[in-house]
């Protein structure tokens, strides 16, 4: 069999050479010398685009396409594939869902929904040889357009193509050429504009170095098409590799005749130079750019008079930008029609972007205008890495909008870019995932364009300057009321009164982020905190930041490895009187935020609290010193859940005298009656309990406030201040027909949930339906599950991506065998005679996100399906029960009968009456209901104070973190991915109540514990 | 009259074709607050202060729209004033502060513009005071150059390129960071600067500003000594001292414009050493004497060389500080003394 004849591409773009991508060349060729192989020839292209992967390497004829070379693996690849036809697998693209490799570039996700048509070229010829190029069909339109068609048969054709200015304002090529045209004068000049600037951004670039004659083409065809004989490629001198294959191309292109006098016989005469920027932002605007050119300080003048018919020299100009002018010859070449098929239409054709940031596949796409941003980030670029949520897409550059995740479903065109506040700029798109603060992500891109800002106009060199003060202010603690007015007042104006489009663009980070991210501007100005973690100023480590609470992770995670369980706990408790009970319920929102998470796996940062805490209650569980009462005033704290006894515990800790009254004969609220035995042990929340107690909180069992025993009794009783706190305690009804209480196999979750836990009788039938998507949802299939149904089914109007639970307890759920169906919604609950005999149901569709970026269930038409069932359990949601107020109670209720009270003291509308927990926001997440009894307690010792100064929680800087932080070394770093915790295998714990998570053992716990990088000892 | 007519808050306005709105609402009395105008200089539009509304438009700046037909112009809406009031509280707060310390309180441009927006401190003090502690160029005898207060309207580089043909400044570096700066941020007087002062006059506040902050209690129209040019100037004056000197505009010779010596060059006026009287050298030493006497001498002296060598023995040098008349009165009273020996220290 006669060896196939290879043609192996190395890829030589400026990223693939930074990854060693020269050196895989030399390798290559000095490898198959060295075999002495005939059957390969070694040649380089430009970018492919996928720079992720780099250095990359294609053999074709095949289109294998190989990743991360480095200089070690040519060997194996010339003698494998070159010589032996086996490709080297290791080397190929896997497939990051399936784990598979994919041999071929054709058949990468990346590539699949991409149009490559202005980088048709990319990746596939060597840019140093015109040779490549005309055999792929280049020059062929030059040559037509010059044999057979007048300048005004060309901007025609250009004008039936829809073709806009990829450059980012989006302006109409044809209209640009035909006033060039039109404007008499017998020297004219064209322009390609490649001062590509803006961070993030390399379309331009990786266009000059892997295919410059396209854009020389095109500038040509533009020359003829205006009647101009000099054109400029002004690109900056940061560009060495492009300007070098550009010199290389127009020597080879004179030579061929395709520039100079009487191009291609056809009496045309053009030529063109280059002129290399200084790399000043701002001449990327057309009019400082000429003026650069023209050896003057590149700085943008007003228009009118536009450069058609007043510019380069005061001559009328032409410019394009490299993409724009790079689709010219595939229009002329292909024929507008075709052109104008692709795209929308009011944006014809494709759209190359830069995807880079947290993105898993950064690199350089092309879609076909109007994909929408979903299929851009998610299908092409991969979704975001770790496993992190998505936040925002930045497109267009640093003076783009941040686009948050409701809007993912838009199509990226220059339309709805500008409605969203964005724009498509030049094609930069910078995703940002769930740890990146929007304020400092705006302080960052201003900072750019405040320093490139020409300095001419007021508004942008002096608003600009006064935004970032802003900016810098909030991101450092150090905002104040008004700052988020004063900064749209002056982003408007820098926006509409500006000079040049820096300007003008310059505010829309600003602007979008605070139409989208508003909380997030005043949790920095009004709680000093970074939702996010990011801002160095206002916080330690980023653990602690993010703990509602503020519990100081990284002195307790320390306390660990030194063997120090018991001051681990007490660390703990300086926030959080909970650590047994959080330690295995808690939804840990530290960990998302984990520094460590950014290198292998986050810190099990729950996982050790809860070790510490079983330590501690096994060993050190003497009878604990009450704390000293050391005020006179008494609060009275109603319910006993996690909100209300924090909230005591912290009282009593400041000394003052605490009462808690609860109306069931057990403390723990929405702890002990809801949440199953399994994920957290009764005995657990006992010693919690108790341990509370002990410090010195008074608790009554079985003492309900109610009509007979009123609020102001209390305030009779002497008690100066109430905390309520009464959970949400209430199941939300389905409100669907059929659904009367009292059924026989209708239940819902909570009472389901409580009745199961203080041992009430319960019957569940062998098939078991459960409506709705959250923790109580999960919780009760579980439990029904415990209960000896043989199978249960929740339905979910949603999908995975909208449910509020976490991955544990999901996997765990479905491990254990319960199903779990997504996007039905019931309807009807059937019934046979006072029986549950099943559901009538409907399948859903998702629709657009709503508000909360979730997107909107919508039912498919006839898509009604009976589903059997012997009992049913409704999970859909719980409220607070206001019942026990008197109806003529002076407190002072909203709309959806909970109470007003002030966001940050927790105040109620009656002086002294405070409110917090489940029972003001609604259900939430234990962590919340703790944090909401701390808040409590500040507020009611500032009441008692007369202090009306807002409430706030800093973070606690340990003794620990005060140690220097040690000499930065160059350590060798290994992945140690994070100790797994032991848990009860599934066919054992779907019959039991026994707790499923068995905990660390103290050497896997300090193991753990010491995979703490101590960020908090950043100097 | 003129050849257009437009609108400007429903006035009818009548301009010619090719001023700007700007231009002509000045010449109609109409004040629209502008930094970087200049009658003199071609528009610029970097202070962005002249922002009006054409119906029908949006916004746009005054100085660089041209007049047209029928338009109307408003200067005056709640998102105008705003976005004029917003550019106005950057200026002012990234500006020196102690007006009453500054050789241009109560002739500065800036001043009328707070003046005309109305300075509201609540608002300002939103605002970060972003003044910059720059040094200050007192390189040149004449004027300092003090950036802190500087607007970068840009007048003076443009005073400098399109009025003078010199090109000393230019706006370098950038962002807030930008400045006037000459060739590589050196003193002025090591620059192509020519010390003519036309950018020192045009400066909207005191980012150039003559050296010594006096100012005359009255004006003498006069002309300029210096060459036989003859440019108009105003010397401010107060009691016997002259203490400035600024260019007629209305003077068809120099438009108002003045070279270094017409603009700083009137310190010896008052000098100590300047001769008050004739002084005629006797024994040796140089005597005061009545102007009778000085010119007693001077015909003594002329009699008695023509009559001992002949009227060829004489000859005159005049100055180029003389008018042409002077000069043509010097030829022929020479000549009628029969010499032509006639010479001129411009030709020297």
């Amino acid at each position: 069999m006669p060896q196939p004849q290879y043609k192996v591409l190395v890829c030589r773009g400026t990223g693939c050479v930074s990854g060693g991508g020269d050196g895989v060349y030399e390798a290559l060729r000095a490898e198959v010398e060295q075999q002495g192989l005939h059957n390969a020839g070694i040649d380089f292209v430009g970018c492919h685009g996928f720079c992720q992967q780099g250095p990359n390497v294609v053999v074709e004829p095949d289109g294998i396409f190989y990743t991360q070379v480095q200089v070690e693996d040519v060997a194996e690849i010339v003698a494998a594939h070159l010589r032996d036809g086996k490709p080297v697998e290791r080397l190929l693209y896997r497939d990051p869902l399936t784990g598979m490799a994919v041999p071929r570039y054709s058949d990468i996700n990346f590539y699949i929904k991409q149009r490559r048509l202005i980088l048709r070229n990319c990746g596939h010829i060597n840019p140093e040889k015109i040779e490549d190029y005309i055999e792929r069909d280049g020059y062929r339109a030059l040559r037509k357009v010059l044999g057979i068609m007048t300048p005004e048969q060309v901007i025609e054709e250009i004008r039936r193509s829809g073709l806009r200015g990829r450059g980012g304002a989006g302006a109409s090529t044809a209209m640009k050429w035909q006033f060039c045209h039109d404007t008499p004068g017998p020297i004219k000049y064209v322009i390609c504009n490649a001062d590509e600037g803006d961070p993030g951004a390399f379309m331009d670039r990786s266009i000059l170095e892997a295919d410059p004659h396209a854009m020389l083409e095109g500038l040509t065809i533009c020359a003829y098409a205006i009647g101009a004989d000099k054109g400029y490629v002004y690109a900056r001198a940061e560009y060495p590799l492009a300007v070098r294959r550009v010199r290389i191309a127009l020597a080879q292109s004179r030579e061929r005749g395709f520039l100079g006098k009487n191009i291609l016989g056809s009496g045309f005469d053009f030529d063109i130079e280059i002129k290399e920027g200084a790399g000043a932002f701002v001449c990327g605007e057309e009019t400082a750019l000429m003026a650069s050119i023209e050896s003057r300080r590149g700085m943008p003048r007003p228009r009118p008079p536009f450069p058609a018919t007043s510019g380069l020299d005061g001559k009328p100009s032409n410019i394009n930008n490299v993409k724009t002018l790079a689709a010219v010859p595939v229009i002329m070449d292909e024929g507008a029609q075709w052109f104008s098929e692709i795209g929308t239409e009011k944006s014809r054709g494709t759209a190359v972007f830069a995807l880079t940031g947290k993105i898993a596949n950064s690199g350089l796409v092309e879609v076909p205008m109007g994909t929408p941003l979903r299929d851009v980030i998610f299908d092409i670029g991969d979704g975001i890495p770790r496993g992190k949520a998505f936040k925002a897409v930045q497109t267009g550059g640093p003076s783009g909008g941040c686009i948050p995740a409701r809007f993912l479903d838009r199509p990226v065109d220059f339309e709805s870019l500008a409605q969203l506040g964005s724009i498509m700029g030049s094609g930069g798109m910078v995703v940002l995932d769930e740890n990146t603060c929007m304020v400092e992500i705006a302080r960052f891109f201003l900072s750019f364009t405040q320093a490139e800002s020409c300095g001419k106009c007021t508004p942008c060199r002096l608003g600009t300057r006064q935004m970032l003060e802003i900016l810098t202010r909030i991101t450092q603690g150090r905002g104040h009321d008004g700052d988020i007015d004063a900064l749209l007042d002056i982003a408007r104006v820098v926006k509409s009164c500006s000079l040049c489009g820096l300007g003008q663009t310059a505010p829309n980070p600003v602007i979008t982020t605070i139409n989208y991210f508003r909380d997030e501007y005043e949790a920095h100005i009004k709680e000093k905190k970074c939702p996010a973690a990011v801002c160095d100023a206002l916080m330690i480590s980023p653990c602690q930041h993010t703990c509602p609470v503020g519990v100081n992770v990284p002195q307790y995670v320390a306390a660990i490895t030194e063997g120090q369980y018991g001051k681990a706990v007490e660390v703990i408790r300086e926030r959080n009187p909970f650590p047994a009970i959080c330690g295995r319920i808690c939804h840990h929102p530290c960990e998302v935020r984990c520094r460590r998470g950014e290198l292998d796996d986050p810190v099990a940062i729950r996982s050790l609290k809860r070790f510490a805490a079983d330590w501690y209650f096994q060993n050190m569980d003497v009878d604990p010193e009450p704390f000293r009462r050391t005020r006179d005033e008494r609060v009275a704290v109603v319910g006993a859940g996690p909100a209300g006894l924090s909230c005591a515990y912290f009282l009593a800790q400041m000394g003052y005298g605490v009462t808690v009254f609860e109306a069931l004969p057990v403390g723990g609220g929405m702890l002990s009656v809801a949440i199953p035995e399994f994920r957290l042990p009764r005995e657990v929340i006992q010693m919690e309990i108790d341990y509370i107690a002990r410090k010195g909180v008074e608790i009554r069992y079985g003492t309900p406030i109610n009509v007979n025993y009123t609020l102001d009794d209390l305030k009779k009783e002497g008690f100066e201040a109430i905390y309520i706190a009464a959970g949400a305690q209430r199941s939300q009804r389905v409100g669907i027909p059929g659904e009367v209480e009292g059924l026989e196999g209708l239940h819902y979750g909570l009472r389901f949930l409580r009745d199961v836990k203080i041992g009430r009788e319960v019957t569940v039938g062998g098939r078991v339906a459960v409506i709705g998507g959250g923790n109580v949802a999960l919780d009760s299939a579980r439990t029904a599950l415990r209960f000896g149904a043989e199978e249960v089914n929740i339905y979910y109007r949603r999908s995975r991506a909208e449910m509020p639970v976490s991955e544990v307890e999901y996997e765990q759920t479905v491990a254990e065998g319960v199903k779990i169906n997504f996007l039905v919604s019931p309807t009807r609950i059937v019934t046979e005679g006072w029986k549950v005999s099943g559901l009538q149901c409907v399948q859903m569709k998702l629709g657009e996100p709503d508000d909360s970026g979730r997107r909107r269930p919508i039912p498919i038409e006839d898509s009604g399906t009976f589903i059997e069932a012997d009992t049913v359990i409704a999970a859909v949601g719980q409220a607070p029960d206001l019942s026990f107020l008197p109806a003529d109670s002076a407190l002072e209720r909203t709309r959806w009968e909970t109470l007003v009270v002030d966001s940050n003291t927790l105040a109620t509308n009656l002086p002294g009456v405070f409110a917090g927990g489940d029972f003001v926001t609604g259900p939430g997440l234990v962590i919340d209901a703790i944090a909401a009894g701390r808040r409590g307690a500040l507020a009611i010792d500032r009441y008692f104070r007369r202090d009306a100064s807002p409430v706030q929680m800093y973070d606690l800087k340990g003794e620990i973190a005060q140690k220097p932080a040690p000499e930065e070394t160059e350590e060798e770093w290994e992945a140690q991915p994070r100790v797994p915790m032991p848990i009860l295998p599934p066919e054992e714990r779907r019959r039991s109540f026994d707790e499923i998570e068995r905990g660390f053992s103290e050497e896997r716990g300090r193991e753990e514990a010491k995979r703490c990088l101590r960020c908090d000892l950043e100097t | 009259m003129g050849e257009i007519t437009f609108f400007i808050d429903g006035l009818k306005i009548e301009a010619n074709e090719g001023d700007t709105i700007l231009r002509a609402a000045l010449e109609q009395g109409i004040y629209i607050p502008h930094l970087c105008y200049h009658p003199d200089l071609k528009p610029f539009g970097g202070c962005r202060l002249c922002t009006i509304e054409i119906e029908g438009r949006g916004l746009t700046i005054s100085c660089k729209t041209p007049v047209e037909e029928g338009v109307r112009v408003i200067t005056e809406n709640p998102q105008i004033n705003k976005a004029r009031r917003i550019a106005a509280e950057l200026i002012i707060a990234n500006h020196y502060s102690e007006c009453l310390q500054c050789a241009r309180n109560t002739d500065c441009r800036l001043q009328d513009i707070a003046t005309y927006i109305g300075i509201e401190e609540g608002r300002l003090q939103r605002l970060k005071r972003t003044v910059r502690d720059l040094p200050i160029d007192d390189s040149n005898p004449f004027f300092y150059r003090d950036p802190n207060k500087c607007v970068l309207c840009g007048i003076c580089v443009r005073t400098c390129e399109e009025i003078n043909g010199v090109g000393a400044i230019d706006f370098a570096f950038r962002g807030f960071a930008t400045k006037i700066s000459t060739l590589k941020d050196k003193p002025i007087t090591e620059s192509t600067c020519e010390s003519c002062g036309e950018c020192v006059d045009r400066c909207p506040t005191a980012a150039l500003a003559r050296k010594g902050s006096e100012r005359p209690a009255r004006e003498v129209k006069t002309i300029c000594p210096y060459c036989g040019a003859g440019c108009g100037i105003y010397l401010g004056v107060r009691g016997d001292r002259v203490l400035s000197a600024r260019g007629d505009r209305q003077n068809p010779v120099n438009n108002g414009q003045l070279c270094v010596k017409g603009r700083f060059g009137y310190d010896f006026v008052n000098h100590p050493d300047r001769l008050t009287t004739p002084l005629i050298k006797r024994n040796g030493t140089f005597v005061e004497a009545s102007w009778d006497e000085a010119l007693d001498l001077v015909v003594a002296k002329f009699k008695e060389a023509r009559e001992e060598y002949g009227p060829e023995a004489l000859g005159g040098l005049s100055s180029a500080r003389v008018t042409n008349e002077d000069n043509y009165l010097f030829q022929k009273l020479l000549r009628s003394l029969g010499t032509n020996s006639i010479d001129h220290c411009a030709r020297l």
